[in-house]
């Protein structure tokens, strides 16, 4: 079947159409048959990008200015008689939703029905710049399709499989039942994805594997995956926590918060930017948020690049220990994300050491990953077995819209997980 | 409920320091803004000054150096009226003068379709005043933001006698796309911000005068006990000294209320040109980026 995936953000819609099916899926052989984006919504110079395999980019400019009017576009030009994809977007068969958080509310991928939507708006608190523009986009594709089924797949289900110790923060109880704050974790869609493909490049089955995915990219997080199920993220309430990232603080101290308030006397808008925005690698380098304007300005020498170097392998190394002291053994390592995918540097360092855990990184295999593919980077010798696989959400959207649509899509709740009441 | 009005493209006239933090706001929240002033060379002149603003923030880590250029790219300065053309709402934020503002609104009004509404910033003039003899008068009314609009969560709607209910409730709806909560008042000297907070600032410069205490230990007494960021002092030298006296004179003259008469010390420091922290000295002394240099030793940051 055509899967329509969406992602709506504030002001971008992205989409990929995927040809996928219960017997693809299985052989590993589903395809995309195009992908872009609408950028700039809102704004009377939006711009919709399409890619088709084996084609040139096609672009276009135009005045979109919201989320509907976003998926027209998209929906016009996949049909295009000399740019599109399809003849008539009757033949999208269904929808897939990236939907950022589902709270406690969902453990798993779900067909959309107005209680559905009812429930991700309940979520929306919880995701104040997110959420609201994925229920758009859910609006706007019933309005353009009609009656097509819809699947939201969310970036917290896989996580709702940690236990209660690993999810409930040490604060003041009532925190929990009255607001909900607890750890939820992010990036459930890509950890799953990578944790299923180390599985099958291992060829064991994922039940008895203790694996350790990082995915390294805009935003940092890593995942403790315990026979497949999620056992600890570095995300937790918010997508602040955890790892250094491009421009996000990761773990701090919280006593510095109200200490920092008080001696810049800045707001919490001022406080919430600088924790979000400019902070992380590039609030430490003063250079950029992109690790590879940091490499560079290592090999230049800037002191200040290398301590945001050090720091952002340092801190992946020792939530690495802390992974594997968890799930009490380790027997793979996973790097995605474009920087987990693409730094040599990175990988290097974060895994520099732990031949005391049976670790032992081939250096010159993971000098040598080519672009796109799915290697190990480990000695044959190492007990542990060291990945790069490129991650692909659009993809596990767009299977999960499958598998929800065929009655074979499991929940991630471990039952006896729940925090008492 | 609000109506359904398309809100995407919004005009400033008049680009001071309340029409740059408007604008800035209004960008910010994703609209695309006309910015007109007089000549070419106060157009460039005022987006310096933006340019200038924005750094500011980021210093203050309020903004990043993309969200910056991203602000800037939705404003266009120009000294073009026709620019102005097809915005869907327009807000005028030039000089507080009567007679100023009531030429430009039949300017504005012989202009733009009937239907666009007309904002004034202001914080004293009279709505239903000002929109007198227009051929559309039921689009005007009043929008008193409060310094600085980037980050005051709060605006006030002003309705004047003839104020239509669709104008009015455009401009709520305004307010909602900025993020700020609209207040809702009928037209009366001050509104409510103004007219509050005026007494207190003048009480304030009583007790200075009377030598009951100094100015900044009356500040640091008010700030700590009430827990205000500024003193009202140190409050009324960043707003402007010159403008508190304005206001009071007008409230005072509007309502004849002897509560409203400036203090005669605001008028002395306003005489001396110690105008606040534009011009580095009021009550207080400021350094060139308004950070106060005479503060009481105990007036620093404390946790507990």
């Amino acid at each position: 079947m055509k899967v329509l995936v969406l992602n709506c953000g504030s002001s971008s819609v992205k989409f990929q159409v995927i040809e996928t099916s219960l017997e693809l899926i299985e052989t590993n052989s589903d395809r995309t048959l195009a992908r872009g984006a609408v950028e700039k919504i809102g704004l009377s110079d939006s711009r919709l990008t399409l890619e088709v395999p084996g084609r040139k980019p096609y672009q276009e400019i135009a005045e979109i200015l919201e989320h509907r009017a976003a998926i027209e576009h998209v929906l016009r030009v996949l049909v295009h008689a000399t740019h599109g994809v399809l003849t008539h977007v009757s033949e999208i068969d269904a929808v897939g939703h990236r939907v950022v958080h589902g709270g406690e509310r969902f453990a798993s991928s779900v067909l959309i029905t107005p209680e559905v939507e009812s429930m991700i708006e309940d979520c929306v608190v919880l995701a104040p710049l997110h959420n609201p523009h994925n229920l758009r986009g859910i609006e706007a594709a019933r309005s353009l399709l009609g009656d097509v089924p819809q699947v939201a797949v969310f970036d917290t289900a896989f996580h709702q499989s940690m236990p209660p110790a690993a999810f409930i923060y040490g604060l003041p109880y009532e925190l929990y039942t009255r607001h909900h704050i607890r750890r939820y974790g992010f990036h459930g869609t890509s950890h799953r994805f990578v944790s299923i493909r180390t599985g099958k490049l291992l060829g064991r089955p994922l039940e008895e594997l203790r694996i350790i995915t990082c995915h390294l990219g805009n935003g940092c997080s890593m995942n403790a995956i315990s026979g497949g199920h999620s056992l600890d993220t570095s995300m937790g309430f918010t997508p602040l926590e955890g790892l250094l990232m491009g421009t996000r603080s990761g773990d701090i101290d919280p006593a510095v918060i109200p200490w920092v308030m008080a001696m810049e006397e800045i707001t919490l808008s001022q406080l919430n930017a600088m924790l979000n925005k400019h902070s992380g690698i590039y609030g430490v380098s003063g250079i950029s948020s992109d690790l590879r304007d940091i490499e560079a300005a290592c090999a230049a020498g800037n002191p200040r690049a290398q301590l945001a170097l050090d720091m952002f392998c340092y801190r992946i190394k020792k939530y690495i220990g802390a992974y594997a002291a968890a799930m009490g053994s380790l027997d793979a390592v996973t790097f995605t994300g474009g920087i987990g995918e693409n730094s040599v540097v990175t990988r290097e360092r974060s895994l520099s050491g732990f031949e005391f855990l049976g670790l032992e990184l081939d250096h010159e295999a993971n000098r040598s990953v080519p672009k796109g593919a799915e290697v190990v980077i480990s000695r044959p010798t190492s007990r542990v077995v060291a990945l790069v696989i490129p991650t692909n959400e659009e993809r596990v959207i767009a299977r999960d819209t499958v598998r929800v649509l065929g009655g074979v899509m499991p929940s991630f709740a471990v039952p006896g997980n729940e925090a008492p009441r | 409920m609000m109506g359904t009005r398309e809100l995407h493209k919004i005009a400033v006239i008049g680009a001071g320091m309340m029409g740059r933090s408007i604008a800035t706001r209004c960008s910010q929240a994703g609209l695309s803004v006309v910015v007109r002033e007089v000549t070419p060379e106060r157009a460039t002149e005022v987006r310096e000054m933006l340019e200038r603003d924005l750094e500011h923030e980021i210093g203050r880590w309020g903004l990043t150096s993309p969200e910056k250029k991203a602000i800037l790219s939705r404003i266009l300065f120009t000294t073009d009226t026709r620019a102005i053309l097809g915005c869907d709402l327009v807000i005028e934020t030039i000089h507080e003068d009567f007679t100023a503002k009531r030429n430009l609104l039949a300017e504005l009004d012989a202009l733009l379709d009937p239907a666009t509404p007309v904002i004034v910033n202001t914080s004293t003039l009279s709505i239903t005043e000002l929109a007198q003899g227009l051929a559309n008068p039921e689009r005007v009314l009043g929008m008193h933001f409060l310094y600085p609009v980037t980050t005051t969560r709060v605006v006030e709607v002003v309705k004047g006698q003839v104020t239509s209910d669709d104008a009015f409730d455009a401009a709520r709806q305004f307010a909602r796309i900025l993020a700020k909560v609209p207040i809702q008042e009928f037209e009366s000297p001050g509104f409510v911000t103004t007219r509050v907070a005026m007494p207190l600032v003048n009480e304030a410069a009583h007790v200075v005068m009377e030598g009951v205490a100094s100015a900044a230990e009356v500040d640091l007494a008010i700030k700590l006990a009430y827990q205000f960021r500024h003193g009202p002092l140190e409050w009324a030298d960043r707003v402007g000294l010159h403008r508190i006296v304005n206001w009071l004179d007008h409230l005072f003259r509007e309502t004849g209320d002897a509560k409203f008469r400036p203090c005669p010390l605001l008028r002395k420091l306003v005489r001396a040109g110690h105008t606040g922290t534009r011009v580095g000295r009021g009550f207080f002394t400021y350094d060139a980026q308004r950070h106060r240099l005479d503060r009481l030793p105990d007036d620093t940051p404390r946790l507990s």
